[in-house]
């Protein structure tokens, strides 16, 4: 800025008599960040927890590179590959496109029409998201004994998974600014073409942030569709590595899966282009006013009724019904109590590990942003793209090559394993946390006298804890309902709820596994429901802008 | 107590300088005004002299301490003993008002009588208990100045405190801030955009452009007598008008004026200014400094443009019928409403301020350039 004066009396004829400096507040660069100060320890823990996240995708290198193309060549051009390839990507992405669709249209009736029972129906239609997917297809295996094929898991996909596209399209149409829908109808545009044009635009990148999360599930899914008869790449990983022990062809498979996990995630990238979400400008959005519904009202209840229903209703239905048709009988009870014991053991492990770790590379992409430390960040969320399958059988390989079966098959390993599996989560969690704790409130505490180390305790940890919270409530919740890596890796003599219950549904014992799928979405409900209050609050407490913020997509990653 | 200087800082970020060579003096228990546009490197001072932020030249004294002379010295800003007012205040929201006060004493003075005398001080006794999301703004910003007072600092910074206030409020909390600080008797810098708050608040004003000082002096002699034309509209309204000087008397299409003597703080440093100046030179009249007269018969006769009314006082525009005069800017006190179209006279009241034609701000000479070519056409 060279002069003091931005005054349109300038250009004005000479002589004209000026009007006082008025100055309004165009947005100021702000220049705290463009220096940014080193912070050798949390960069030194940073660094070492990457490298941690990313060695699974550097053993699937060196496998590949060590077994060589002659092997891998055959293995990966031949009938078989080209039938999972097509079976994954078909049912991926109608998942997706169907995932999108519900979680859209769900988002818009509960949010912004006068559908009744608002708060209800926002509350049930996110708790298939605690039901880990092989539960919900035992459950439709448990009433429909012929339950199966590619559309059977569509179904049984889509029911489990749609809050991953419902919860942050909700999240960005609270904050959207109704007025937009408003100005859209003055300007003649009808309720369908307003809906099509103006909300599913404010909501892009929350769609397409959720649609991409869909497509990294259904990819790693591997419980629900061994279930129900679908062969996919994943499942077919599974048999090669522990039935057909042969690495190099599920080496081979794992690599093609991580190809379309980074193809999915690099597609999100491209699609998200320079737009700004939800709105430009500062300033509160007006309270909206819900949208009446008139003649469709008992239509849109209904079918909020109905995905209910399905998504819930069924597998909850089925497992009480299996449990209650049996009665306690048949229970083992120590077993179970001990299964649920190493669940939660094990997942509050990951959990305080995941956050633990997170926290150090949050803070420093915020409050420290050098273009490294970002490059950092951004090649942690690569391990999204690769399947819990295959990070299990990276650190197996490891321990087992390196270590010579040292740690295998330990709990410490499989803590670790879902640390790095979940770390994702818990870094965008607690990333969230770190931007809307103002920086500012720390230099205030700085400027009292209080040295570095205790404003950290004083004023950043209490204002942050809410988002550690939420990250460790996620990976709690994920390690706990997470089937594929502990069957591989389970300790010795050790069961969890899913182990257990999947050496029961294995045998087709239903009535025994039952009670084991009840107690994990017992135990998934409480995190589910501590998640869903701090997400639901995140718009109206989110005070400060973000400046590199994740997309809303991905800010609602679970 | 502490007077504060700061010699020669520069500041650049990513390559685009924001202070290039800052000289300023704040006296022991003075209250300063750093007055600005967005964007012209305020805050960036403000926060270098808290210790935020480090310059890339320059030193900063604190008393008689350096506290960072842009190489090894460095003060941190947890050391510097200064009290720091952010803008909207910045409670911490987890602490309620008591605490917010308290975060910054020793653990044995925080249950002691200190909190309360401090919110005494600001008018909020018996708040302390409430959280910060259940105070209005005004009182979250006295909240604020209570916290940074509290360990007793030789130097209160405020950061544009009241922009976030509305306006309403803003005069009252802006009083009672200025009392507070007064009975504090610590040296004060404020930073702010609002002209208004700058000459209302201050001992000193600093005007920051382009990085650096462009006017130093009290709040009427900045008023009164400002360096360029363009400070001149910045600090308020002004009519700019051509006119021929020669000794104390500056003849101008408005009549022949008096020349403001130059005198008055640093501001007589600038080129132009400070020294009589001979010939074509810009002539600054303020709005209250113009008289009409109703009859039409005293001053330069002109026709009323508009008529606003404010209360205190009225603008009024008005179009002499001379030629190459431009239209006038009146401010007077009369209630009489002036119907657009009527006749008036036009005088001027009190000695004006010139500098010559080449200065900054409007009147320039690319202005006189197409003057030229408008009047020949």
């Amino acid at each position: 800025m060279t002069s003091v004066i931005a005054d349109p009396a300038r250009d004005r004829p000479p002589g004209t008599p000026g009007t006082p400096g008025t100055l309004g507040s165009p947005p100021r660069p702000s220049p705290h960040h463009a220096r940014a100060p080193r912070r050798p320890v949390l960069t030194a823990v940073a660094v070492v927890a990457s490298i941690a996240v990313l060695l699974p995708l550097v053993f699937l290198l060196v496998q590949a590179f060590q077994v060589g193309w002659g092997t891998l060549d055959p293995l990966l051009f031949r009938s078989l590959t080209a039938q999972l390839l097509w079976n994954t990507i078909s049912l991926t992405v109608v998942v997706m496109t169907l995932c999108a669709v519900i979680g859209t249209v769900t988002a818009w009736f509960v949010e912004r029409t006068q559908i009744p029972g608002r708060r209800f129906w926002a509350v049930l239609v996110v708790i298939p998201l605690g039901i880990p997917d092989f539960v919900v297809s035992f459950g439709w295996r448990a009433i429909f004994p012929s339950f199966g094929g590619f559309w059977a898991a569509v179904l049984v996909m889509s029911m489990a998974v749609y809050p991953l596209v419902y919860l942050p399209v909700a999240a960005s149409l609270r904050n959207a600014d109704p007025a937009q829908e408003e100005v859209a109808r003055s300007l003649g545009l009808g309720r369908l073409t307003t809906f099509w044009r103006v909300t599913v635009g404010q909501a892009r990148l929350a769609i397409l942030g959720g649609a991409v999360l869909v497509g990294l599930v259904v990819l790693a899914e591997f419980g629900a569709f061994e279930i129900l008869g679908f062969r996919t790449l994943t499942t077919e990983i599974y048999t090669e590595f522990t039935v057909g022990f042969s690495t190099s062809a599920g080496c081979a498979f794992s690599l093609i899966l991580v190809v379309l996990g980074a193809a999915l995630l690099l597609g999100e990238s491209t699609l998200r282009g320079g737009g700004r979400g939800a709105r430009l400008g500062a300033g509160v959005a007006r309270q909206m006013r819900p949208v009446p519904l008139g003649r469709t009202r008992p239509a849109a209840l209904g079918g909020v009724g109905l995905l209910v229903a399905v998504a819930l209703g069924v597998p909850v239905g089925s497992i009480v019904y299996l449990i209650v048709r049996r009665g306690s009988t048949t229970m083992p009870p120590a077993s179970l109590l001990g299964a649920a014991g190493n669940t939660f053991f094990y997942s509050a492990c990951a959990g305080l590990l995941a956050t633990a770790a997170a926290l150090p590379i949050s803070l420093l992409s915020i409050r420290a942003p050098r273009r490294e430390v970002r490059i950092l960040e951004r090649s942690n969320m690569l391990i999204l793209g690769v399947p819990g399958l295959v990070i299990a059988l990276a650190f197996t390989y490891f321990t087992e090559h390196y270590l010579s079966g040292f740690l295998y098959q330990t709990p410490l390993l499989l803590i670790v394993t879902y640390a790095v599996m979940f770390f994702p989560l818990a870094v965008v969690s607690v990333r969230a946390a770190v931007a809307r704790s103002p920086v500012g409130l720390e230099e205030v505490g700085h400027s009292l006298g209080v040295p570095r180390h205790k404003v950290f305790w004083r004023v950043t940890l209490p204002l942050i804890g809410p988002g550690l919270a939420a990250a460790f409530c996620l990976v709690f919740l994920e390690s706990a309902t997470e089937l594929t890596a502990t069957l591989v890796l389970i300790p010795t003599n050790a069961e969890t709820l899913a182990t257990q219950f999947w050496a029961y549904q294995s045998d087709f014992a239903y009535s025994q596994a039952a009670p084991y799928a009840g107690v994990i979405m017992l135990i998934a409900a409480v995190p589910s429901f501590v998640l869903g209050r701090w997400f639901d609050r995140l718009p109206a407490r989110g005070g400060t802008a973000e400046p590199q913020g994740p997309a809303p997509g991905t800010m609602v990653v679970l | 107590m502490k007077s504060v200087s700061i010699a020669g800082v520069a500041k650049a970020f990513g390559g685009l300088s924001v202070l290039s060579g800052v000289d300023l003096e704040v006296p022991s228990g003075s209250f300063t005004a750093i007055l600005g546009p967005s964007g012209s490197g305020k805050t960036t001072l403000l926060r270098i002299i808290a210790g935020f932020e480090r310059p890339d030249a320059g030193s900063v004294r604190l008393g008689p301490r350096v506290v960072d002379d842009a190489d090894h010295r460095f003060v941190p800003c947890e050391r510097r003993r200064i009290g720091y007012v952010p803008q909207e205040g910045a409670l911490f929201p987890h602490l309620n008002v008591g605490r917010n006060v308290a975060f910054g004493l020793a653990r044995e003075d925080r249950r002691g009588t200190r909190v309360g005398e401090l919110l005494e001080l600001v008018g909020l006794s018996g708040m302390a208990r409430r959280y910060p999301h259940q105070l209005s703004g005004g009182q979250q910003q006295r909240v604020a100045l209570a916290r940074a007072l509290a360990p007793g600092p030789d130097i209160v910074l405020l950061d544009e405190p009241f922009s976030s206030l509305d306006a309403s409020l803003r005069a009252s909390v802006r009083a009672d801030v200025h009392d507070v600080l007064r009975l504090a008797g610590a040296t004060s810098i404020l930073v702010t955009h609002d002209q208004d708050e700058a000459l209302s608040m201050a001992d000193q004003v600093a005007i920051l452009r382009g990085g650096v000082i462009a006017q130093i002096n009290t709040p009427s002699g900045l008023y009164r007598l400002p360096r360029d034309a363009e400070l001149a509209q910045f600090l308020g309204e002004a009519n700019l008008v051509e006119g021929t000087a020669s000794g104390t008397m500056v003849q101008t299409a408005l009549g022949q004026l008096e020349m403001a003597p130059a005198a008055g703080g640093t501001a007589g440093r600038g080129p132009g200014y400070g020294r009589p100046v001979d010939g074509r030179v810009k002539v600054m009249v303020r709005p209250e400094q113009l008289i009409l007269d109703e009859d039409g018969t005293r001053g330069i006769p002109s026709v009323i443009r508009s008529y606003e009314y404010f209360g205190h006082d009225a603008v009024v525009r008005v179009q002499p019928e001379i030629a190459g005069l431009s239209e006038l800017v009146v401010r007077i006190t009369g209630a009489e409403p002036f119907v657009p179209g009527a006749r008036v006279g036009v005088s001027v009241h009190g000695a004006v301020v010139v500098w010559p034609l080449d200065d900054r701000g409007p009147l320039s000479a690319p202005r006189e350039a197409e003057r030229e070519r408008i009047t020949h056409a």
